[in-house]
């Protein structure tokens, strides 16, 4: 590949403030020095590579703290104004390693719901912050809505199984639920971001430190992809959590899912540009019928062009929604739920997008694009995986129906 | 519907072993592979799970005897009017479980097939090779040794490229056969097979089929390097490596056929690979079928089983729908593989059967790769999880549809006799 990413995915670098342009430019000297030119030597224990310069890049470089409050320390990226260039940043991370994007997705996510809710809750944010200032790899882990299991009602999220219940009791509340699959990286995590609903079922987030009482943790799942972030079912066994650990505003768990869905976007993103620049190497080297190079050829030309397609409207589709989520004058203003629905929608729609340009993209890197050392395939993997967690069960039903029920006023579905 | 086998095939093309067959497998199936294969992934290497359960199946249930004639103990089904559908069967139950072992075990028939199917038979090396599949009750290998550094596709466009782009050399010397070259990802290399079928070039450059040899060279010949495993996005259970031929020989008479029915014999290859491809994606989507049936039963959306949900119940009859078509399809391109020698059939090297079997494999194939990626989404959460198995068709398969010359080969060969193209 002779030209750069920048060059050929057009983007608005034009609005990026300096100092996001110098966060992004770090990191993706990180990303190429640190990780893609060290794959192959990981390549057995890519668990290995991914503590290792995951914690160069949340610790030593600094990315934990991007979220974290500006006068505690941190450099104060919490807010709405910067999630573009979080979604940047995360397409920068995700280029090298989807696992490492998820880790640093789910901890903004956190930040940025903690402070957005913080009226009451100063004592907790900040003690939170000092905790992920200190100098350990921190471990977030969300709990989301998910599928129900026949024969037992639970209160829903739009149609989703809230798995875990909140009871008050005097001194604060507890946290119950069984068996629950967490987003990712349930095994280790030093706090779970839980999705819950109170005794009226409204849908509203606990935060739980990992090592509290009354969290138990089944075996590690193995997984398609994301394997570093190892995850494992758990139980909340009248887990305490305190009054302010219990976020109960109603556009709480929206803003969720909208945040979500932009960073993992990013993430993804992140992910398919580099599948891009594999792809584009191989193209520019692989000869078929004896002396054809694989890219003049019209087939394989034209199936070039769709993994291309794909990748530069995902990026374009993120942007917007990086642009609608910002508080802008210049944007048309929607409500919580407007921006909830447009951020389940588009983010279903880039994860689709990147999914198929890998998939597609693979067909022409025959065996190669199947072993792991041109690590196609891990990002194939990981998409998928993020896909899937992501867009929800029922093949993106719930998707479809938050759509349907925003644009078509659908009341039973 | 109450059962897995209730996806459609014509009746009337199943063959007699099938019902014997089905009992047999299933059982082994069950025993041997099923308990294991979610550990299959981390046995890449060593293959300690898998190699056990290759020789109930293979060894001790005796299906690496299945071409062989009946006077050499083999079951003599290369000669019988059903191989293909036998084949297809066979790679279906197996596929339904792991789709890596259905093709260790399809590809030891695949070189073995270049001597045995009509009108391509070569007695003397069939009795020469027979004692090493039929006389032990261990797993034997054989591998099909024809992808190159430079390229897979282009060796297997025998119609377009007649072997002009193979880079491996064979050259005569008195009564023996010295190879040179480097072959890589066949099945069943990295160590396994016993036995090689190497297509090769007598003179390089040259697009006459004359010149097109295939060779049978033994894995422990002197001059036979072979590299390790390597690590793959899935198909832990075959293994995939480098074949080093250095000055390598091997008696004369181990070339197949001689010039020109060589090309014919390995041609014949081609549509037998295809066919097998189709039943290991009918056998795994017919899985993923069952264990979908389970999540969509028992999991739920708004409280209400998933299955009873319009919108999923949309895409999952749709998933359905597909394997029940797919198979239609899968064991017509194996009637047709059948119909040979019938009146109204096409030999096994008419464009016409390559491209009608290469399109119904291409067909099958994106519905699986689509399908098995929707159903993974279907389970949210879970899709990823290797617990349901569905995403371990789903990584095992993606290669179906890319070996064997790639997607875009099937398609230009579909084009070559639907359109008559003529330069493609
Ligand atoms: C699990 C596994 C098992 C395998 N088993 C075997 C085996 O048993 N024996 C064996 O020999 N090999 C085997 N292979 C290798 C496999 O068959 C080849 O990788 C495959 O044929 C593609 O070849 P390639 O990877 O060299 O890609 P290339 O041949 O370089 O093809 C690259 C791309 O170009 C496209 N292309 C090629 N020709 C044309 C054309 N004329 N027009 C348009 N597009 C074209 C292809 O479709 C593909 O998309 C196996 C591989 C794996 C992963
Ligand atoms: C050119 C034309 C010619 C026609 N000719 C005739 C004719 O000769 N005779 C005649 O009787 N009618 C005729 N129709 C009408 C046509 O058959 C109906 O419009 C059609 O059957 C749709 O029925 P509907 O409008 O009740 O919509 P519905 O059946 O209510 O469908 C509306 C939407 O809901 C979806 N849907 C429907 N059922 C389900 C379900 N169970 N689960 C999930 N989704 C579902 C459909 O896919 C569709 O998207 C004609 C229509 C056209 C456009």
């Amino acid at each position: 590949m002779n030209r750069s990413l920048d060059y050929l995915f057009g983007t608005a670098v034009g609005d990026r403030g300096e100092d996001a342009q110098g966060v992004i430019s770090l990191v993706r000297q990180w990303a190429e020095k640190e990780v893609i030119g060290n794959r192959l030597d990981y390549q057995r224990n890519y668990a290995v590579l991914f503590e290792e310069k995951a914690r160069v890049l949340a610790l030593s470089m600094g990315l934990q703290r991007l979220a974290l409050p500006e006068d505690q320390g941190g450099f104060g990226w919490h807010d709405p104004g910067h999630v573009a260039d979080v979604a940047a940043v995360l397409s920068e991370v995700g280029r090298a390693d989807s696992s490492t994007g998820v880790l640093l997705t789910m901890n903004y996510a956190l930040f940025s719901i903690l402070t957005r809710f913080s009226e009451g809750r100063e004592g907790l944010v900040e003690a939170m912050t000092a905790s992920y200032l200190d100098d350990g790899l921190k471990i977030t882990s969300c709990v989301l809505p998910g599928p129900g299991s026949a024969g037992r009602e639970t209160p829903l999220y739009k149609g989703r199984s809230i798995p875990a219940l909140v009871e008050s009791r005097d001194s604060g509340s507890t946290l119950s639920g069984a068996n629950i699959r967490p987003f990712a990286a349930g095994l280790r995590a030093d706090l779970f971001l839980a999705v819950c609903a109170d005794e009226k079922g409204r849908p509203c987030i606990a935060l739980v430190p990992g090592d509290k009482p009354g969290i138990e943790r089944g075996r590690e799942v193995l997984t398609t992809g994301l394997n570093a972030l190892a995850n494992a079912d758990i139980s909340f066994v009248e887990t305490e959590i305190t009054r302010e650990s219990l976020i109960q505003e109603p556009e709480a768990v929206p803003m969720l899912f909208t945040l979500l869905n932009l960073f993992l976007g990013g993430v993804s993103l992140g992910a398919g540009m580099n599948f891009f620049e594999i792809l584009g190497d191989w193209s520019d080297s692989r000869v078929i019928r004896g002396s054809t190079p694989l890219k003049e050829n019209p087939l394989c030309a034209s199936v070039l062009a769709g993994v291309a397609e794909d990748i530069a409207c995902s990026r374009l589709l993120l942007e917007d929604l990086a642009r609608l989520v910002s508080p802008s004058p210049r944007a048309w203003s929607l409500d919580t739920e407007g921006l909830y629905t447009y951020a389940v929608m588009i983010g279903a729609r880039i994860q689709k997008g990147i999914m198929r340009a890998i998939n597609r993209g693979m067909e022409l890197m025959g065996s190669a694009g199947y072993a792991k050392e041109w690590h196609a395939e891990k990002h194939w993997r990981d998409v998928k995986t993020i896909q899937s967690l992501l867009c929800g069960v029922g093949a993106a039903a719930p998707v479809k129906m938050d759509t349907a029920r925003f644009f078509y006023d659908c009341k039973e579905i | 519907m109450d059962h897995f086998d209730e996806f459609s095939r014509p009746l009337e093309y199943l063959s007699p072993l099938d019902k014997h067959l089905r009992t047999v497998l299933r059982t082994y199936i069950e025993q041997e592979i099923m308990p294991l294969r979610r550990r299959y992934d981390e046995d890449w290497k060593e293959h300690t799970l898998i190699e056990p359960a290759f020789d109930k199946i293979m060894g001790e249930l005796g299906l690496q005897k299945a071409l062989f004639p009946q006077e050499y103990g083999g079951w003599g089904l290369a000669g019988s009017d059903y191989i293909f559908r036998f084949a297809y069967q066979l790679c279906e139950e197996l596929g339904r479980a792991d789709t890596g072992m259905a093709v260790a075990l399809a590809v030891t028939f695949w070189p073995l097939l270049v001597i045995h199917l009509e009108p391509y038979v070569n007695e003397r090396l069939i009795a020469e090779f027979a004692p090493m599949f039929c006389s032990t009750n261990k797993a034997v290998f054989a591998a099909n040794a024809m992808t190159e550094p430079q390229g897979g596709s282009d060796i297997e466009n025998m119609g377009l490229l007649k072997g002009r782009t193979i880079r491996t050399t064979a050259r005569q010397e008195g009564d023996q056969w010295v190879i040179n070259g480097h072959k890589l990802w066949p099945t069943n290399s990295g160590g396994t097979a016993r036995l090689f079928g190497v297509p090769c070039t007598t003179r390089p450059g040259s697009a006459d089929i004359d010149d097109f040899a295939f060779i049978y060279v033994p894995a422990d010949a002197k001059g036979v390097t072979q590299g390790g495993p390597y690590e793959k996005a899935g198909m832990a259970a075959d293994k995939n490596g480098d074949i080093w031929f250095d000055d390598v020989r091997v008696p004369a008479w181990y070339r197949a056929h001689g010039p020109g029915r060589d090309a014919g014999a390995f041609y014949q290859l081609i549509s037998f690979g295809q066919v097998a491809s189709t039943a290991f994606l009918t056998g795994a989507m017919m899985n993923m079928y069952e264990r979908l049936y389970e999540f969509v039963s028992t999991r739920t959306y708004r409280n209400r089983p998933l299955k009873e949900n319009e919108a999923v119940a949309g895409v999952i009859g749709r998933i359905a729908g597909d394997i029940d078509i797919c198979r239609i399809l899968g064991h017509e391109a194996a009637m047709m593989g059948d119909r040979r020698n019938k009146p109204y059939g096409l030999p096994l090297v008419s464009e016409e059967l390559v491209g009608k079997i290469r399109n119904i494999k291409d067909f099958v194939s994106d519905r699986a790769v689509e399908n098995l990626g929707k159903a993974m989404d279907v389970l949210g959460c879970y899709g990823p999880d290797r617990d349901w198995d569905i995403e371990k068709h789903w990584r095992d398969i993606k290669i179906i549809q890319l070996w064997m010359g790639g997607k875009q080969l099937c398609q230009m060969e579909s084009a070559r006799y639907f359109f008559n193209c003529e330069t493609l």
